[in-house]
């Protein structure tokens, strides 16, 4: 017998003694834990298919050779490959096309092709050869044949043998599906051809998209690259696989790490739910502690008890986590595929991979997260002094330290300052730690805040009470609520960080949205939106067809937009050049301008506006006035930002220049897009019509624009519906919260409602007081959760978001839809209250008033 | 007769099914038109397929002895007739090199495939100048023939020269290669090529010379549909003749096309019509790599003299499976006559390996 | 005022506790009840309160049957009429002394004016405004005799009121608890297990599992 073994009879006895409680706790570690790791599992298994993808589309080649504008002349091909050093090479067509959907025609289906030379590509790309039927090797260098991978077919609904039809322009091709790609990876949609025939059939004569390079060995990666670099000018970039992914990286990091942070903010929700568990077990247990003291438990025995507590719940907790996020993220992989809703990574089949060193890390934050929820509680049960606790039923608490606001405030402060920090790397790390600050300073502050409220509610209703007109409910909800603000705080801790998530959550992604749908208002004016395939490098519309489409009688007005990718930096991704007719006069009625401009008469005339999205001016710092160099046509030529403009649809980045700027520097006299405005008496079905019985009808993907604007917000509310369930969660996490500070507070206070059943308070107007504490605790929960996420969501949508993706937007409140979940919080806080306390109306609390250890 | 070459099994059926489609004729082989030098050097892209053949033996200067062999083919796809592209792939070069080595024990081989464009591959007409990269053949104003290849395991650079006149096969060229006169090819020799150059193997480089075989080929049909494979020899003989024989086989090895050709040191050529020619195994060899039984040692008869071929390693085997398609036995050989070392040639057999399933 | 009539009560089968016990107890009676462990006087207690139901008889209580009243009715009917004393005070903590004094006036919608009084009663006038933790065992008890006795309850039940309190304390209080319900009129049940505290109630029943009956020896406390 020694004192581990008493430590371990008190440790069952007490979990058998609050079962329930130590579940929840459990749980709450749980979900925190398994939710984060699941998310993490999730965007690196999409991640990692995503990259292994694109490098499947590499190959094992060293460097790869890129024009700024996508496609560049075939001619450096040979050029290149009389390159001393280079032992391979590998010349790369890729472009996408549209592929017809159940709907005719929809531009946004679109199939990845690649034109491969196999003989090139044998050696460096070797999983992306075509694999020709037996007996049918030509099929490989045939021009009228493509290879699909596995999924590619499955998604275009064709096998070998089919036909398949694709828009070029405004004609159409057919191409004979010859057989599977060697090995593409899960879920990737791809096709392969023959170069010679991709160049032919998609209108890219000449032009190839990249060409890769294996190096001899012994050569210098850098120092090969480097001088490639200057011998092939400014036009072209040189990357390696690392930078590649590094690229890759960039493009979702942003994403992935505020998805994280969430599941971060639920995981420390989760914690103090742990420290509300064990901060109450240890206020019910002090007498039974200072008789252990008394026994002769140390205070370190008694330390090592609550601690031990902690350890087993984190450890339980954090384990039961890994394994749910795991099994979580293999049922979303299994049947979403890898994408949380973003659309980074819609068409990849990820592989699930379990990393034991970030499984490590997930459970010791849990455990870490629980250690810290015990640190308090443990504390307080060492400085339990047995003489008093034996003798005084006095509740103390070890949030009563916290009744102090100064650590408080100075965390409320220290987040303010840190909200005024730029980002780190491109994260809004600082963003993120005033967020959580605002948490923990609004949690600590809660037993003054709650003291002093209700404190002041109970010195209101004194008056009444010496009148004799108060209702005893009433009094003891009151009193007891002012005079045990630590366990009423504990209780409040749990609502308070789910409440204010959700309305920090609910206020951003509102204003998000309603920004968002002002934009679209502003970005697509006309009535209809006509486009037409990409031929090739071209638009769709040649000069003809802009001519037959400007004729039309239907139209009061067509404008015609010219859209293409580009790179600026190697290491981003790609921004988009958009080429428009913009007013003028004032540019603002084109581009949803924000702040300052320079107005179009203010340029000389040899100087050419640009305006730029508010992305380009973080990441390029294109600021207003700034000259910058833009690859147009064949060569880089000087622009003058001449304003930012809000763009919520290219988080990398857009420009947008004068069409007639364009197409004199370009002498590309295509577009891709014509915005229609109809003729006042004209109706939509007599324009549809009008523009289907041009001769290229068929091949036009037209498009209200309110359609548009309906698909762009269903986009976004399906990117966002991950968040709607991390806020479920949080609000649940609340909720068992509450449940569990209550059913904890059942057990100490069963002989007060035994006390009280005696000297005749009905069962109802136990569980009225019950429902009552639990109302009032939550609504100043709620109330208290409104103000902080309130301050959260403008740390969202003012530093964050700006931050990680490069938008900003206005502040707009969803008053009914947080009226409303402030209702459900209330109820349900309530009836949780009730159900956790319907012990307190059972025949054991008349009799717990005669038990008396 | 090299037509082993990958292209063989990876090339002919399609070909053949898509001759029949008909949207291109190639150029036919019709008997009596006569070569004419130096076009004929060069490449012929009319026809479907035409290569460069050397084979010969090499002796380094500690008196090792290697054999050697390179090829160019040329070969016409069907394909992107009207595609202005520069990648249409209309014309496709394929190079093989093998390097005999009884020390190694085995083959050395190297291969390349591209489509002629860019100059980065071709076969020019007018003389002979075919190129796939790094590696090239040509034949310079004075008649040397020059190549270098760069295989991953070796590489070589050698300088050909002519010895002796170019040595037309069948009827002034025209040689037949099947029951149907439409089986045939255009076909002629150059023997006792004089070889000089380095070889680089393991890093080491090596100055060789020795002697060589040079057949230049087109054609635009070639086997019989009926052909299993077929054995083929050629041998500059120490005397300063020249021999060169061979068999088409069918199923279960019966002769359905045989021909030989000796032209001694004079000049003077005797040719055997199929009926004197004899291809008779000696010693098989069975290949651990693809359980093929070749016949390693042969007699070969032709007309009244009767020649024994020994090979200088019995692992001369090439797999090629994984790129182009073909596995075949192809060496360097040493000729007895009457149990004297009269020359040294090289042998070919093709279409002895054994079905998949084993 | 109390009338008990062949009131049974058993637990489980084999733990009968009451067995047809009845009883009258008289208005302005103050009675002991004395008994081994176990015997029932718990129960008997609940039963007067009525928090549990005899399985047959009748617990009459000023005419009223509280045994067939439902569990409202039944507390509407101990919240005006019975008043509680226990052995651990049950003061609530949270509370000043003079609120926990007017739980039973608020519960029954009573004037406050008796809550002075009551504490000046009990002696502890001028400590209204205290909290229970400020307060000794015996001062808390002499709260709860406040509380039992603020809304002049006809029946006081006092369950080992002075199990946690010294001698002395409990002499005092015991005289307290006396003088306090005959001051009010009220009849009382005072259960102990101590002979001393027992001999200050006008009479003494024994409980056994056969019944109620008086002790021999009375003696005035």
């Amino acid at each position: 017998m020694n004192t581990s073994t008493l430590s371990r009879w008190l440790l069952l006895g007490e979990w058998r003694a609050r079962f329930v409680q130590v579940i929840v706790a459990v749980m709450a570690i749980a979900i925190g834990v398994a939710l984060g790791f699941s998310i993490h599992l999730i965007n690196t298994a999409a991640f990692n298919e995503f990259s292994a993808a694109s490098k499947n589309l590499s190959g094992q080649s060293d460097l790869q050779v890129y024009s700024k504008q996508g496609y560049f002349d075939e001619l450096l091909y040979p050029k290149l490959a009389q390159f001393k050093g280079i032992e391979l090479i590998n010349p790369v067509l890729e472009f996408t096309v549209p592929v017809p959907g159940e709907h005719g025609v929809e531009y946004d289906r679109k199939l990845r092709i690649l034109g491969i030379d196999m003989f090139r590509a044998a050696d460096i790309s070797p999983d992306l050869l075509g694999v020709p039927v037996e007996g049918q090797p030509m099929d490989s260098l045939s021009d009228d044949a493509i290879f699909l991978s596995p999924a590619a077919m499955k998604w275009l609904q064709v096998k070998q043998g089919d036909m398949l039809q694709f828009n070029v322009g405004t004609q159409t091709i057919e191409l004979r599906v010859a057989g599977g790609v060697t090995r593409a990876r899960a879920g990737q949609r791809i096709g392969v051809m023959d170069i010679g025939a991709a160049q032919w059939r998609f209108n890219y004569l000449g032009l190839l998209s990249r060409i890769e390079l294996k190096l001899d060995t012994g050569i210098h990666h850098a120092a090969f690259k480097a001088e490639l670099e200057k011998e092939l000018g400014a036009q072209f970039f040189i990357t390696e696989v690392v930078e590649q992914e590094a690229r890759l990286a960039s493009m979702s990091r942003a994403y992935r790490v505020n998805l994280n942070m969430l599941a971060l903010v639920a995981l420390f929700t989760g914690a103090f739910l742990v420290f509300s568990t064990q901060a109450l077990s240890v206020a019910r247990r002090r007498s039974q502690f200072a008789l252990l003291r008394v026994l002769g438990f140390t205070r370190l025995h008694l330390l090592r008890l609550v601690v031990t507590e902690g350890v087993v719940l984190g450890v339980v907790g954090s384990f039961l986590g890994l394994a749910l996020g795991y099994g979580f993220a293999a049922l979303v992989i299994r049947f979403f595929g890898g994408d949380l809703g973003s659309g980074f990574f819609s068409d990849i089949q990820p592989g699930l991979y379990m990393d034991s060193v970030v499984a490590m890390l997930y459970f010791s934050v849990g455990l870490g997260v629980t250690m810290l929820g015990t640190v308090l509680p443990a504390r307080d049960a060492m400085r339990i002094k047995p003489a008093i606790a034996l003798k005084s039923s006095q509740e103390s608490n070890a949030i009563d330290c916290l009744s102090v606001p100064w650590p408080a405030i100075v965390c409320l402060s220290l987040a303010l300052l840190l909200a005024q920090l730029p980002p780190v790397y491109g994260l809004p790390v600082f963003g993120y730690l005033a967020i959580a600050l605002l948490l923990i300073g609004g949690l600590a502050l809660m037993p003054y805040f709650a003291a002093r409220f209700f404190s002041f509610a109970l010195s209101t209703v004194n008056k009444r009470f010496n009148c004799g007109k108060l209702h005893a409910t009433v009094l003891m909800v009151l009193a007891r609520l002012a005079n045990v603000p630590g366990q009423a705080s504990v209780a409040l801790s749990g609502v308070l960080a789910s409440f204010s998530l959700m309305v920090a959550m609910a206020i951003m992604v509102l204003s998000f949205r309603v920004s968002v749908d002002n934009w679209l208002e502003h970005v697509l004016p006309a009535d209809l939106y006509v486009r037409a395939a990409d031929s090739g490098r071209q638009g769709g519309f040649s000069p003809s067809e802009q001519k037959s489409l400007t004729e039309l009688s239907e139209f009061s007005r067509i404008e015609f937009l010219r859209y293409q990718k580009m790179v600026l930096d190697p290491h981003r991704p790609e921004i988009t050049l958009i080429a428009r007719p913009v007013d003028s006069m004032d540019p603002r009625n084109t581009l949803p301008i924000i702040g300052e401009y320079i107005a179009p008469g203010q340029l000389s005339n040899h100087e050419r506006p640009v305006w730029v999205s508010e992305a380009m001016v973080d990441l390029y710092g294109y600021n207003v006035g700034k000259q910058i160099m833009i690859p147009v046509g064949n060569e880089l030529h000087s622009f003058i930002v001449a304003g930012v403009w809000r763009d919520y649809g290219r988080q990398f980045g857009a420009v947008q220049i004068q069409l007639s700027d364009y197409q004199e520097l370009s002498n590309d006299m295509s577009i891709n897009t014509a915005a229609a405005w109809l003729h006042s008496p004209v109706t939509m079905d007599e324009a549809y019509d009008a523009l289907r019985r041009l001769p290229y009808g068929d091949m036009l993907e037209i498009t209200q624009s309110q359609s548009i604007r309906d698909t762009s917000l269903k986009i976004f509310d399906r990117s966002f519906a991950v968040t709607y369930l991390l806020e479920i969660i949080a609000v649940i996490i609340g909720l068992l919260g509450v449940a569990a500070s209550f059913s904890v507070q059942m057990l100490a206070r069963s002989k007060e409602f035994g006390m009280l059943r005696h000297i005749g308070v009905t069962r109802t107007q136990v569980l009225t007081l019950l429902a009552a504490e639990g109302g009032l605790l939550t609504a100043l929960g709620v109330a208290l959760g409104f103000v902080l996420g309130w301050c959260i969501s403008l740390i969202l949508i003012f530093i964050v978001n700006p931050q990680s993706f490069h938008w900003t937007m206005q502040l707009y409140m969803p008053w009914n839809w947080l009226l409303l979940i402030a209702g459900i919080m209330l109820i349900s806080a309530s009836i949780t209250a009730l159900i956790a306390g319907r012990r307190a109306v059972s025949g054991s609390v008349v009799r717990a008033v005669r038990e008396d250890w | 007769m090299p037509i082993a070459a990958a292209l063989a099994m990876f090339l002919f059926a399609t070909l053949h099914s898509q001759l029949q489609a008909g949207d291109r004729e190639y150029a036919p082989v019709i008997p009596g038109n006569a070569l004419v030098f130096p076009q004929d050097y060069g490449a012929h892209p009319d026809f479907r397929i035409e290569w460069w053949y050397v084979t010969g033996w090499l002796e380094t200067a500690e008196n090792k002895a290697l054999g050697f062999q390179v090829t160019f083919f040329r070969t016409a796809t069907r394909h992107h007739l009207d595609n202005p592209s520069r990648f249409a792939p209309r014309q496709l070069i394929i190079a093989h090199a093998a390097l005999s080595d009884p020390e190694l024990g085995r083959l050395l081989y190297g291969e390349k495939t591209a489509r002629a464009g860019f100059d980065l591959a071709y076969a020019r007409k007018g003389n002979t100048d075919v190129k796939l990269d790094d590696w090239y053949f040509k034949r310079e104003p004075d008649g040397r023939y020059v190549t270098e290849v760069q295989a991953e395991e070796f590489s070589f650079q050698l300088s050909l020269t002519p010895t002796q006149a170019i040595m037309l096969q069948g009827e002034r060229g025209f040689s037949r290669k099947g029951p149907n006169t439409e089986q045939a090819s255009y076909y002629y020799s150059e023997p006792h090529l004089d070889v000089s150059g380095t070889v680089i193997q393991e890093g080491k480089s090596l100055a060789v010379h020795g002697q060589a075989w040079l057949d230049h080929e087109w054609s635009s049909e070639i086997l019989d549909p009926r052909a299993d494979g077929w054995d083929w020899m050629s041998a500059n003989l120490n005397d300063g003749s020249a021999l060169m024989a061979f068999r088409i086989r069918g199923k279960q090895g019966s002769k359905l096309w045989a021909y030989g050709t000796r032209r001694d040191a004079a000049g003077r050529v005797t040719q055997f019509n199929p009926g004197q020619v004899e291809f008779i195994p000696e010693r098989t060899w069975e290949s651990p790599h693809t359980k093929a039984t070749y016949p390693v040692e042969m007699r070969v008869r032709t007309g009244k003299m009767e020649w024994r071929l020994v090979p200088l390693l019995d692992d001369q085997e090439l797999d090629s499976r994984g790129s182009a398609g073909a596995v075949y036995w192809e060496g360097a050989v040493i000729v007895f006559q009457n149990g004297e070392n009269v020359g040294k040639g090289y042998l070919e057999l093709t279409g002895y390996v054994q079905p998949l399933e084993l | 005022m109390l009338e008990l009539h062949h009131v049974s009560k058993a637990y489980a089968e084999e733990r009968q506790v009451l067995s047809n016990l009845t009883y009258t107890l008289k208005a302005g009676e103050y009675v002991a009840v004395m008994g081994e462990s176990g015997v029932g006087k718990s129960t008997l207690l609940n039963l007067v309160a009525g928090l549990d139901t005899p399985d047959s008889g009748e617990v009459v209580i000023d005419g009223v049957v509280i045994s067939k009243l439902n569990d409202d009715d039944a507390t509407l009917l101990r919240r005006k009429t019975l008043g509680f004393i226990f052995q651990a005070f049950h003061i609530l903590p949270h509370l000043t002394l003079k609120q926990n004094i007017a739980l039973p006036l608020l519960l029954n919608n009573m004037p406050a004016h008796r809550i002075e009084l009551m504490l000046a009663e009990v002696g502890l006038s001028g400590r209204g405004d205290h909290f229970p933790h400020q307060l000794s065992g015996g001062e808390l008890q002499r709260v709860a005799i406040a509380r039992a006795l603020v809304h002049r309850p006809r029946l006081v039940l006092a369950d080992e009121p002075t199990g946690n309190l010294d001698p002395d304390t409990a002499h005092d209080i015991l005289q307290l608890i006396r003088t306090e319900i005959k001051k009010n009129g009220a009849s009382g049940i005072l259960v102990t297990h101590s002979h001393t505290a027992a001999a200050t109630a006008d009479a003494v029943l024994i409980m056994t599992k056969h019944g109620l009956r008086k002790a021999e020896s009375v003696r005035s406390g």
